[in-house]
């Protein structure tokens, strides 16, 4: 293996973890891996990252008789084998009633006595059960906020009507960028950088402009980078934009454009 | 209360699937051994314990509940035909099921794209919908934390470098797939993964997962 041939295979590491090699690619990495130390290495140092992945999505329940259909299809296959031992039958008490009845007392206190713990037991257990339910609500909330989003992201850019707009910086803000991806039915992704901090009481407003007038399509909060990225769900009947600006406003927004420009960008294509 | 108790018990068990809790995976190596000798009992456990994380990564990406419920099947059916060849050295046994989950939910996602009217039914349902109304919050906290974390993690990632990962690993689009609809090089898209891979193993290693 010469070192180019090497440094052309390891560059497919990253993507022979995420399953973004085409078979043929995978099977050349996979030979290439087996004789690669360096390669094992940065494959062995990167799976725990990859795997964390298997468990990024949200959370969903199996339906309940899943795991009836589940066994059922095992224990159709071969390799299934010894039954269940039976368990013995108790056999009766009755050969002494008065002993009976007197166990049967015995028993019964007994039980009382240990159903009263039980029940305590229970009570706490609940009491603690409900505090961790009330802190993982608000938890759950926030991260099924994040898991739409992420997912409401991820569902624009897998559009397969996708099309791609780049914005310039205007003489404004010479170094922004930003790059819009919009899709007619699943919405707009628009991501931004280097966006200089807006001054007090100002906001900055992106556009969607159509043939007849620009459209808002909301306010941008870019941290303190100078970096956003929005998510924008779009009506179906919005008209194909020509253009898309991102300009600078009074708080809170304004229905049509007054400020000046700090992005503007038009498809690269038309949509 | 006691369908709550029914509830709250196998989250406490199971919080952690991949199992930083040494008693997890020891209970799972024995299921396998006792899988691979014919017990179904131990098939069982191991549904128990892994169903949920399998069923939550399968709906993710085939996006169709029926479908999904197929693929569990098929992964508890390839596990009990294979825990004799399962090698522990490898790693955790939740990994191990994960990974069959995923190739073979990728792979039915694949075929149905290869069908030329396929894609409307993955695709056309609200994003509101994606969440079963049904599901308790209390159920919800199972995995929460671990995807709680690597969410975290992959929010933190510049957008194209996550969108390049998540397309790879959740829609088993290959590199050139996501270099034509990202209108990006090949060599951008294979750098973004890559970078976007050592960051997110940064940031897990940062918080201890």
């Amino acid at each position: 293996m010469t070192d180019s041939r090497h440094a052309e295979l390891t560059d497919l590491a990253g993507l022979y973890l995420v399953g973004a090699l085409t078979p043929g690619e995978r099977q050349e990495f996979e030979a290439h891996l087996e004789t690669c130390a360096v390669c094992q290495g940065e494959i062995g140092s990167m799976r725990p990252a990859v795997d964390a992945l298997l468990l990024a999505v949200p959370s969903r329940v199996p339906p309940i008789d899943l795991r009836r259909r589940v066994l059922r299809d095992v224990a159709d296959l071969p390799s299934a084998a010894d039954s269940e031992p039976q368990k013995p039958r108790p056999t009766g008490l009755a050969w002494i009633p008065l002993a009976a009845s007197l166990l049967a007392a015995l028993a019964l206190g007994l039980y009382a006595w240990q159903l009263r713990s039980r029940v305590q037991n229970l009570e706490t257990r609940l009491a603690l059960a409900m505090e961790q339910a009330a802190s993982a609500q608000r938890e759950i909330l926030g991260l099924r906020q994040a898991a739409l989003e992420a997912r409401s992201t991820l569902a624009v850019l897998a559009a397969p009507d996708l099309a791609r707009i780049e914005l310039a910086g205007q003489p404004a803000a010479p170094q922004a960028r930003a790059r819009a991806f919009w899709s007619r039915s699943r919405g707009l992704v628009l991501t931004a950088s280097n966006l200089p901090p807006p001054p007090p009481g100002r906001v900055y407003q992106l556009w969607v402009v159509t043939a007849d007038r620009p459209i808002s399509a909301g306010l941008l909060e870019p941290n303190a980078s100078g970096d956003v990225t929005a998510t924008i769900q779009t009506p179906a009947d919005l008209p194909t934009p020509v253009a898309m600006a991102v300009t600078l406003e009074p708080a809170g927004g304004v229905p049509l454009p007054t400020g000046e420009r700090y992005l503007l960008g038009t498809p690269a294509t038309n949509l | 209360m006691w369908a709550l108790f029914g509830v709250i018990d196998p989250v406490a068990r199971n919080r952690e699937p991949f199992g930083r809790r040494g008693e997890d995976q020891a209970a799972d190596k024995d299921a396998i051994r006792r899988i691979a000798a014919g017990d179904p009992d131990a098939l069982g456990e191991l549904y128990d314990r892994h169903a949920r994380p399998v069923y939550s990564l399968a709906i993710r990406i085939v996006d169709d509940a029926t479908e999904a419920e197929d693929v569990v099947q098929e992964v508890f059916a390839q596990a009990w035909r294979q825990a004799g060849r399962f090698d522990a050295a490898r790693g955790a046994v939740g990994a191990w099921l994960l990974n069959i989950t995923r190739s073979r939910a990728i792979d039915r996602l694949r075929a149905r794209r290869a069908k030329p009217q396929a894609t409307p039914t993955l695709t056309e349902k609200p994003v509101d919908q994606l969440i079963d109304p049904s599901e308790t919050q209390e159920r919800l906290i199972v995995t929460a934390e671990t995807a709680a974390r690597v969410r975290a993690a992959l929010g933190r990632l510049p957008l194209l470098q996550r969108l390049a990962i998540e397309l790879a690993f959740y829609e088993g689009l290959t590199h050139q797939e996501i270099a034509e609809r990202l209108e990006e090089p090949l060599g951008t898209v294979k750098t973004r993964i890559r970078l976007g891979l050592m960051k997110l193993r940064e940031a897990l290693a940062e918080t201890g997962a």
